[in-house]
């Protein structure tokens, strides 16, 4: 009898001490854009727990993490404001050109439209602009075509109204195909601008 | 004479330079402001200035917002990081090779709110992205995520 209850107690002193401390931080996993979801690794030092699923979620209280369930709706009222104040996540493009020469194809020239919008509908932007090419021809020349095609894109991009300081260039030649060939094969998708819009 | 006078402009010119010269940045840029409402500030080498879209961001510095405030930041590796009101964010590590996408970086976020979408440094080198704060510590595997710290 006694026992019951030194150990009823000894339950509600424990239920006690777990609901009293304050929250010492939230952590929460958000969907990925595409619907994916990663995940994180919440280490207090007295525990861990992993979160990988969207809306997963943990919080420390005295010390300790554990997991705790939370909606989209309470995300908002706790973290709206904050994710309201992201950036336009970075965008990533690639277009090809014409072989042996720093001219779009159609496609690309098309699809240059595109590109061009992203970067203007940001208020501040960077963009780095990386040219390649296939392995046909001299690795020398290969590298300067690469740069001409990137210094193309810039100059076709500051023509359209953008800051051309903001747009930085380079020129890899055949050192990162996208497609593996061996050498002197001319490959259309590797006669390309990769450009990083932030 | 004519020495100490050149000697004196040269002082001047040197004491202007100091004066209107921001805190100074060292290494390279690892992060642009992208937006900022409110009071936003950035602490570098003990000095606080005023922060608005286009800055860009090194190593150590720390974001501070005030009661008002937000700001979102975007990495060198795509990573981008946004807080809200009363928050305060140090960029304690970074580290990024943008010709293999390798690299390292932790956050300490010292009090507020923080959202944060991983980029090319998480999605390399597992565990390479961390943030830390007060309690805990967290380590990032692909993936969007928001963190409040108690006061």
């Amino acid at each position: 009898m006694t026992m019951r209850w030194i150990a009823a107690l000894l339950v509600a002193a424990a239920l006690g001490a777990c609901s009293t401390p304050q929250r010492q931080a939230l952590f929460v996993v958000l969907p990925n854009p595409d619907g994916s979801a990663g995940s994180v690794t919440v280490d207090s030092g007295s525990s861990s727990v992993v979160l990988d699923k969207a809306y997963a979620a943990s919080e420390v209280r005295g010390g300790t993490a554990a997991p705790v369930a939370l909606d989209a709706a309470q995300v908002q009222q706790v973290f709206g404001p904050t994710i309201a104040a992201r950036p336009i996540l970075p965008a990533h493009f690639r277009l090809y050109f014409i072989s042996d020469s720093d001219v779009l194809t159609p496609a690309s020239q098309i699809q240059y439209r595109d590109v061009f919008a992203d970067i203007k509908r940001r208020p501040v932007y960077q963009v780095t602009v990386i040219g390649h090419t296939d392995t046909l021809g001299d690795k020398t020349y290969n590298q300067q075509l690469s740069l001409s095609r990137a210094k193309a894109i810039r100059e076709r991009l500051v023509k359209d109204g953008l800051t051309g300081q903001s747009i930085s260039v380079a020129g890899r030649g055949e050192l990162d195909l996208a497609v593996k060939t061996g050498d002197q094969v001319s490959e259309p998708r590797n006669r390309r601008v990769e450009i990083t819009v932030q | 004479m004519k020495l100490l006078q050149v000697v004196r402009a040269a002082a001047i010119v040197a004491g202007l330079a100091l004066i209107a010269a921001p805190a100074l940045a060292e290494g390279p840029e690892i992060a642009q402001v992208k937006t900022a409402a409110g009071a936003v500030s950035v602490l570098r080498d003990g000095k606080s200035a005023a922060v608005k879209p286009g800055d860009f961001l090194y190593e150590k510095d720390v974001l501070q917002t005030g009661a008002d405030g937000s700001v979102g930041i975007t990495f060198t590796d795509d990573s981008v990081l946004s807080l809200g009101a009363n928050s305060e964010a140090a960029l304690a590590q970074y580290a990024f090779d943008s010709s293999n996408f390798k690299g390292s970086m932790l956050t300490d976020l010292r009090k507020g709110t923080a959202s944060m979408v991983s980029g090319d440094i998480a999605r390399s080198s597992p565990s390479a992205m961390k943030v830390r704060t007060p309690t805990a510590t967290l380590g990032v595997r692909g993936t969007s995520f928001a963190i409040e710290v108690g006061q």
